[in-house]
């Protein structure tokens, strides 16, 4: 049986989401375009509502609400600021893979502070090489005594500056088909973040560089078994991370549709508000229509997830639909504002910077076809 | 078989022994009323030294005053107020019970019309009989006017704020009147004690007095735009009002508010900038000699009642408008 | 005074930023019916903010109340969520068209069935009705004081609670020596606090009880419609006696001959 309606108890997730983003993300949102930098408040609030925990089990003090609730969240908290949603969506992606293949030791560590927003998370992966395919990387470690060694760089990294603790994907110096994941800590010696990027869109959301020279991780924090981290990356991360685009790209089409609503019943023109006319209301129901297909495409994507059931063909449609769907809903809500579309005082503007960076992050639209394809030949 | 009608009841509220204009205004109204009714209009006077404001109310029109006159009744407080004009008006049987639309009033009209079991309306903005000889209350209410009766049970009773009602003429025909003085209660202990009456100056300038009022309303859409609204009123030396959602995004505080639960006002010269025209806000306003609203949309209810109509963006046109304000001022200045 | 039970009074309101969307019809002179949500009436959530904030310093139990069609239970659920240990929904179709008499006595009754509070709290008035005379009412029911425009709120101990309310020209400061007594509190009083995720989890255990007429044990005609001393008898459409003209041209223009009408009139 097919059921599409949510619950009650989701329907109030998205309430209190929905509150929580209007009432403390939203005051925010200009001194975050206007410094481009992260709002530590936000961050705070983003602890103290619980945020980070939905996707972190009960028992290490987490919600364990699963991801159809965490999509509720992104698309709520996308709805009023996309950077905000990302710099969300990549805390649950640091979070993943230490709740999937982390050892009852590890959990216990690392999971109740990130649950509270005490520490934050990150993952690196991405190299200048790229990082839908991860075996390009240069990033390396080697084994010394108790401990290993990494050394490489990251690029392109949502929360460099900011993240307490970071799952590393590096291959083994010796064996270029090995790979292995560890958390890095903040402090650790050999560590830094570097270069903050100044992206079009997305302000208030960090993205940077991490470096490693010849930084020592003990043993204690390899993640899963070594060699086989590559498994680490892209089951958890790949899911997680095109989910939470999603929740993204979802937030920006509403906000579009909304924002191109509220303009065209206020706009007159030819003495009548121009939603009237025929010409905008044809742009109304293409970015109505983009909006439902992306949620029934993404739900559906997140039910399989709470199942425990494959889904990254799934997300990598939701992915490609919904950040093609933002984009093209962005273009559509400017053009409607007219000459306001072009000045920085009108949101739509910021979303539309936002919806460029929708596009690359989590893997392009291509990429995202190869994997359609694939499941389907 | 015609029910012997009882009289009309004011009830007159005093701020350190001073009787608040909304009182007078409703003896006044309570005089009409009275006469239509062809029975008396009595008032009810409770505080500290007030016995002295009975020849005012007499020359308003009150042909009876019922007085109680004691320390204990200097402040409003409700366990000593309530059960006084409870038992006076089982005794008396008013027909019709007006009560000012103050806070004190506010709650003590509802606390007298539940012991009594009768019915009250709140912050009627007005009062007539209709056929049947009851009193309509009419208040404002999802885009035009609602009449409320309370067809059964005595007194009818309703709360009106200052400014519904004019101030009575000279004296008319009732010229003097008959004090009564009400036996003071023994004190006993109370579940509530009044520990401190706090008096605060109100910031800026106020909207009772005001010559010109400019009014907000949503059409700021921010905290930015509110703040040229601000502006606007500070240019033109104005005070500055609001509808109900600047106060519900704390733009601005409540005391602001323009209309049926807020304050009704009667300014010389008003300016309505980004609001529709809900009547809860207009019929606190009609009273203005002049009025000019300005609304992005054409067709707001606001440009039906109004002098003159202005149709921009408050956002866009506001930073125009005080410019050229500026602009005549200082010209003004040089010249 | 001890205060161990608290009683939260809440109201499912059509939501405001589509309330205006029910009118009168100018030719039927009826509502006309749209299909607006309900939602928690806002003074409602500050009530709620208040209660548990003291139910939190002084280790009491805050239950919610309401009466109103079943979908009002949904605003209930969001009061367990928000940290209310239980619900209690008045609903029976003979509540209905009840005016605020009808409404305090009712809510009185439900309130004496659960068992008497040590405070009942409730928001200054509703946003769709407006008259502020629930609580004052509901307290005469109660046969207990109540305090209204309620902007500060202070537990002392046994001595009792510390009450500021808002007058027209300042406040007064009230000590409850004993409750029951009813609060009804304004927008100064607090910042309601967001329902947050682990709030609406808790609330998975907690249930919305609903109690029709006879739960409540009291008769038909005491009740909505036929328990109101007050009736709607006419609505119709206001008229203005204004005739607008319209100030037109540029926006320059415009701001032009608004200057020059502010200077006729003697305001610049």
């Amino acid at each position: 049986m097919i059921d599409f309606t949510f619950t009650e108890e989701q329907d109030l997730f998205r309430k209190a989401a929905r509150e929580f983003a209007e009432t403390m993300v939203a005051p925010r949102i200009q001194e975050m375009e206007e410094s481009g930098e992260v709002s530590l408040d936000v961050v705070k609030a983003l602890g103290e509502a619980e945020m980070m925990a939905i996707t972190i089990p009960e028992e290490f003090g987490g919600l364990g609400l699963g991801y159809t609730a965490r999509l509720i969240a992104l698309e709520e908290v996308g709805r009023v600021s996309c950077a905000v949603a990302m710099m969300l969506q990549v805390f649950a992606l640091g979070i993943e893979p230490i709740v999937k293949f982390g050892n009852n030791e590890q959990k216990k560590k690392y999971l109740p502070g990130l649950a509270t927003g005490e520490r934050l998370a990150t993952v690196g992966v991405t190299e200048p090489t790229g990082g839908s395919d991860p075996t390009g990387g240069r990033t390396v470690y080697k084994k010394d005594g108790d401990d290993y060694i990494i050394n490489g760089r990251k690029c392109f990294i949502t929360n460099s500056h900011i993240a307490d603790t970071i799952t590393v994907l590096a291959k083994d110096d010796e064996d270029p088909k090995a790979f292995s994941t560890f958390i890095v800590e903040k402090g650790m010696a050999g560590f830094k973040p570097a270069h903050e990027e100044h992206k079009v869109g997305m302000k208030g959301c960090n993205t940077g560089w991490l470096i490693f020279e010849d930084c020592r991780v003990p043993k204690d924090n390899l993640l899963g078994v070594e060699g086989k981290g590559l498994r680490v990356a892209m089951s958890a991360i790949g899911d997680v991370g095109r989910g939470g685009m999603v929740g993204c790209s979802l937030g920006v089409l509403t906000a579009c549709l909304e924002e191109a609503l509220k303009f065209a019943n206020e706009r007159v023109l030819y003495g009548k508000p121009i939603i009237k006319l025929p010409a905008i209301q044809d742009k109304i129901a293409m970015m109505k229509l983009d909006l439902e297909a992306g949620r029934l495409l993404g739900y559906r994507a997140s039910a399989l997830q709470d199942q425990g059931a494959r889904c990254d063909t799934e997300f990598a449609m939701a992915k490609y639909y919904t950040a093609e769907a933002a984009q093209r809903a962005a273009k559509m809500a400017a053009d409607i504002h007219g000459g306001y579309g072009c000045m920085n005082e009108y949101a739509i503007t910021r979303y539309l910077r936002d919806s460029f960076v929708l596009g690359p992050s989590a893997g392009t639209s291509d990429v995202m076809k190869v994997i359609i394809a694939r499941s389907a030949m | 078989m015609a029910r012997e009608i009882g009289p009309v009841w004011v009830f007159v509220e005093q701020c350190g022994g001073n009787v608040l204009p909304v009182s007078y205004e409703l003896v006044g109204k309570g005089r009409e009323l009275a006469d239509e009714l062809g029975t008396s209009l009595e008032a009810v006077l409770l505080g500290d030294s007030v016995t002295g404001l009975a020849g005012e109310l007499f020359r308003g029109g009150v042909d009876r005053l019922y007085v109680g006159d004691d320390v204990l009744l200097k402040y409003y407080q409700p366990e000593m107020y309530v059960p006084m004009i409870v038992d006076l008006a089982r005794e008396r049987k008013p027909e019709i019970f007006l009560v000012g639309s103050t806070a004190c009033g506010k709650e003590l009209a509802p606390l007298v019309a539940a012991r009594l079991k009768t019915g009250i309306s709140a912050h009627c903005i007005d009062l007539a009989l209709d056929g049947n000889r009851l009193l309509e209350q009419i208040i404002p209410a999802y885009g035009g006017l609602i009449s409320i009766v309370c067809p059964e049970m005595r007194p009818q009773m309703a709360t009106i704020a200052k400014g519904v009602f004019a101030l009575p003429g000279p004296a008319g025909r009732h010229g003097t009147g008959e004090l009564v003085e009400l036996a003071v209660p023994q004190a006993e202990p109370m579940k509530t004690e009044l520990l401190e009456v706090v008096y605060e100056e109100a910031a800026g300038l106020t909207l009772d007095s005001a010559a010109t009022i400019v009014a907000g309303g949503a059409g700021a859409k921010d905290a930015a735009g509110w703040r040229m609204v601000e502006v606007l009123a500070d240019e033109l030396g104005a005070a500055l009002g609001a509808t109900r959602p600047p106060v519900d995004e704390g733009w601005i505080e409540l005391d602001r508010m323009i209309g049926q639960s807020g304050k009704m006002v009667t300014p010389d010269f008003y300016i309505g900038v980004g609001l529709s025209g809900e009547l809860q806000h207009m019929v606190g306003i009609v009273g203005a000699k002049l009025m000019v609203a300005i609304n992005n949309d054409p067709k707001a209810p606001v440009f039906d009642q109004v002098d003159y109509g202005l149709v921009d963006d408050c956002q866009e046109f506001l930073p125009v408008l005080i410019a050229k304000i500026r602009q005549f001022k200082q010209g003004k200045t040089a010249a | 005074m001890n205060v161990r039970k608290i009683v939260v009074c809440v109201k499912a309101v059509p939501d405001p930023k589509r309330a205006s969307e029910i009118r009168i019809d100018p030719r039927t002179k009826t509502l006309t019916r749209a299909d607006v949500p309900l939602v928690i009436n806002q003074l409602d959530r500050h009530a709620m903010e208040a209660a548990l904030k003291l139910a939190g310093e002084v280790g009491a139990e805050v239950t919610a109340i309401s009466m109103g069609p079943p979908p009002a239970a949904a605003v209930l659920k969001e009061c367990l969520a928000m940290g209310a240990g239980r619900a209690v929904l008045l609903s029976d179709r003979s509540f209905a068209g009840a005016d605020a008499y009808a409404t305090a006595y009712t809510l009185a009754k439900g309130i004496e069935v659960d068992g008497m509070p040590d405070l009942v709290v409730c928001g200054m008035s509703s946003s769709d009705g407006s008259t502020e005379w629930v609580a004052p009412e509901l307290s005469v029911f109660l046969d207990c004081p109540v305090v209204t425009g309620v902007i500060g709120l202070e537990a002392t101990g046994n001595a009792g609670l510390k009450v500021s309310a808002r007058l027209d020209n300042g406040y007064r400061v009230v000590k409850v020596n004993g409750g029951p007594v009813v609060l009804a509190v304004t927008r100064e009083l607090n910042t309601p606090r967001n329902i947050s995720f682990s709030g609406i989890i808790k609330a998975r255990k907690k249930e919305v009880a609903i109690w029709n007429l006879e739960r409540l044990g009291i008769a038909a005609a005491a009740v909505g419609q036929d328990g109101s001393p007050t009736i709607i008898s006419g609505m119709r459409v206001a008229e203005s006696t204004r005739k607008v003209q319209m100030i037109e041209g540029t926006r320059e223009a415009k701001a032009e001959e608004l200057v020059r009408l502010l200077a006729a009139a003697g305001v610049l």
